[in-house]
């Protein structure tokens, strides 16, 4: 497998929309096409070979399923981890002859793409710091009160910025590749210890991904009752994806209606307080 | 002179330049300022059209720095268009210092609200659905996210810009308020356990550590015994370990990954981990 120039410029094209100052917005570029399993779907049908699209981009979801900023929580950039990672991964894949589906596939496909995501937060502060001079050109508009030439600042000037950092790179990076996974392959065989640490790597590394979701929703170690729960469901009652979120739905029900009983009960309690305060003093009164 | 009142074409136009510009100029000095004018320009434009002076105020309002979670945050650009109307109707009380208050006031509180509700809790559920139907290399996942995502993601910032728009500040006291609060920690569960059945069922953490008898037979293989007590228990123990790391240690995530990197070359050479391959 490899890639020819028309099929790293789409894939530049798509890593231009997905970052997360994109060019798609936030809902559809960031939050849509820079997710690592619609990435994997993109990548795949360019490079043609869905399935394995797919199951990369599965493998590397789980470590980018929290919140991803670069710089912020994850030192990592969703174009450089879906459109450079991605593609590189599935040739890496083929290459070593790996099934994408196999637990070494996704390990050798997670440390891949990571590695290159991490290096991919370089893009972001290039393109972060080359938009100041369209916003430096927006605000001598504003003071001149040339309102109508602020949404090319918005909107059409930060694809310069987008051509130099996002666009280029994929195509160098995508193109480069294949020579550079031949050359792991030839230099560090599977079984030798660095090989294996990789693999090892690859499969630890989604451990990470989720712990940073899980800062979010646990504040004392009785929170990690849901998420124990929820591993349970699939690990040792063997319940897909789909149906543990249904039985994850009951439980929400039954908090939501708990938590609104609670809620409302002191704010009954206080009216009926204060209506028979409200007796009292008539009482008084005569 | 006759009360002045936003068009359906002015609002939908600033509407729409939110959902998609908000940060398509992003900076690290300015983020979403420059998305906010852009939203605010047609809007101002028709309250203003016949005087420029007014126009520049209004719009100098709009230059200080803004921002949130952009997703949730179209509420706060839709209050500060009704409070643009008022202002423009000679509202006494509303300035562009009480607008700018409002903005400073209400963009920290759902950023944080819209970092752990939206892209903290609602994403990643639907992220783990996605996952659960990709099997096998399945696109259905992956169209199945596209579809429902963006209908949830616009129609719900429709949603919220037009009712900040109608109710002013009232409209955030719905996402703070006690049913606010209740949806959150429902869906606070319902994410919890949806992410511990993403990590069993897609991260594996397996250990190659056995002990050997003199004919050499296993007889102490550490993964079934580990398995025959919680199943996958290795897997949680580093995800909890490294949930330990990050958030009673402080570990930077990247730190955490140094940290694994040096654990799994270790691993190796002890032969705690083996991945078994060869060619």
């Amino acid at each position: 497998m490899s890639i020819n120039l028309f099929q790293a410029i789409i894939l530049g094209l798509f890593a231009s929309l997905s970052s997360m100052p994109g060019l798609g917005g936030t809902s559809i570029g960031n939050y849509t096409l820079g997710r690592p399993l619609i990435g994997g779907l993109v990548c795949g049908i360019v490079l043609g070979d869905i399935p394995t699209g797919i199951m990369v981009g599965a493998a590397m979801q789980v470590v980018y399923i929290a919140l991803v900023t670069p710089g912020g929580t994850v030192s990592a950039d969703v174009r450089a981890v879906s459109y450079i990672g991605i593609p590189l991964a599935m040739i890496a894949l083929k290459s070593y002859g790996l099934d994408p589906a196999s637990a070494e596939g996704t390990a050798l496909a997670t440390s891949f793409g990571t590695m290159v995501g991490t290096i991919g937060t370089v893009l972001f502060y290039g393109t972060a710091t080359m938009n100041l001079i369209w916003q430096h050109m927006g605000w001598a508009w504003v003071d001149k009160r040339e309102y109508d030439k602020l949404p090319l600042v918005d909107y059409v000037l930060p694809w310069i910025s987008h051509i130099c950092f996002s666009l280029i790179p994929t195509v160098i990076m995508c193109m480069a590749g294949e020579p550079v996974v031949n050359l792991i392959k030839e230099k560090l065989p599977m079984d030798g210890i660095p090989m294996k640490t990789l693999f090892t790597v690859g499969a630890l590394l989604p451990c990470v991904g989720i712990a940073i979701l899980l800062k979010q929703i646990v504040r004392n170690v009785l929170d990690f009752v849901p998420y124990l729960t929820g591993f349970t469901l699939a690990a040792s009652m063997g319940i897909n994806l789909v149906a543990s979120t249904v039985i994850a739905g009951m439980f929400a029900m039954i908090i939501y209606k708990l938590k609104m009983l609670e809620l409302r009960k002191p704010a009954a309690a206080a009216s009926s307080a204060a209506a028979e305060n409200g007796w009292d003093d008539d009482e008084e009164d005569i | 002179m006759a009360e002045k009142k936003l068009s359906k074409k002015a609002l939908s136009s600033g509407f729409h330049r939110w959902y998609y510009g908000n940060l398509t100029c992003f900076s690290q000095e300015h983020m979403q300022t420059f998305g906010y004018l852009c939203s605010m320009l047609p809007l101002c434009k028709e309250l203003y059209a016949d005087d420029p002076d007014k126009m520049a105020e209004s719009m100098d309002t709009y230059r200080t720095f803004f921002n949130t979670e952009p997703q949730l945050g179209a509420i706060i650009v839709g209050v500060t268009a009704g409070l643009e109307e008022a202002r423009a109707n000679g509202a006494e009380d509303v300035d562009g210092e009480t607008i700018n208050g409002l903005r400073a006031g209400l963009m920290g509180p759902i950023a944080g609200i819209g970092d752990s509700l939206v892209v903290g809790t609602v994403i990643p559920i639907l992220l783990g659905i996605a996952m659960g139907m990709s099997g096998g290399g399945s696109p259905m996942g992956a169209i199945f996210y596209i579809v429902v995502w963006n209908l949830f993601a616009y129609f719900g910032m429709r949603f919220l810009y037009f009712k900040g728009y109608d109710m002013g500040t009232k409209a955030v006291e719905f996402l703070v308020g006690d049913i606010g609060t209740a949806i959150r920690e429902a869906v606070t569960t319902l994410g919890g356990i949806v992410i511990g059945a993403v990590s069993a069922t897609w991260v594996s953490v397996r250990t190659s550590f056995a002990l050997y008898n003199e004919a050499g037979e296993a007889y102490m293989v550490l993964q079934e015994k580990l398995d025959s007590v919680f199943p996958g228990l290795l897997t949680a123990i580093f995800v909890i370990f490294c949930w330990w790391l990050m958030a009673k240690k402080r570990f930077s995530p990247l730190k955490v990954m140094g940290l694994l990197v040096l654990i799994a070359f270790v691993g190796v050479l002890i032969g705690f981990f083996n991945p078994g391959l060869s060619y």
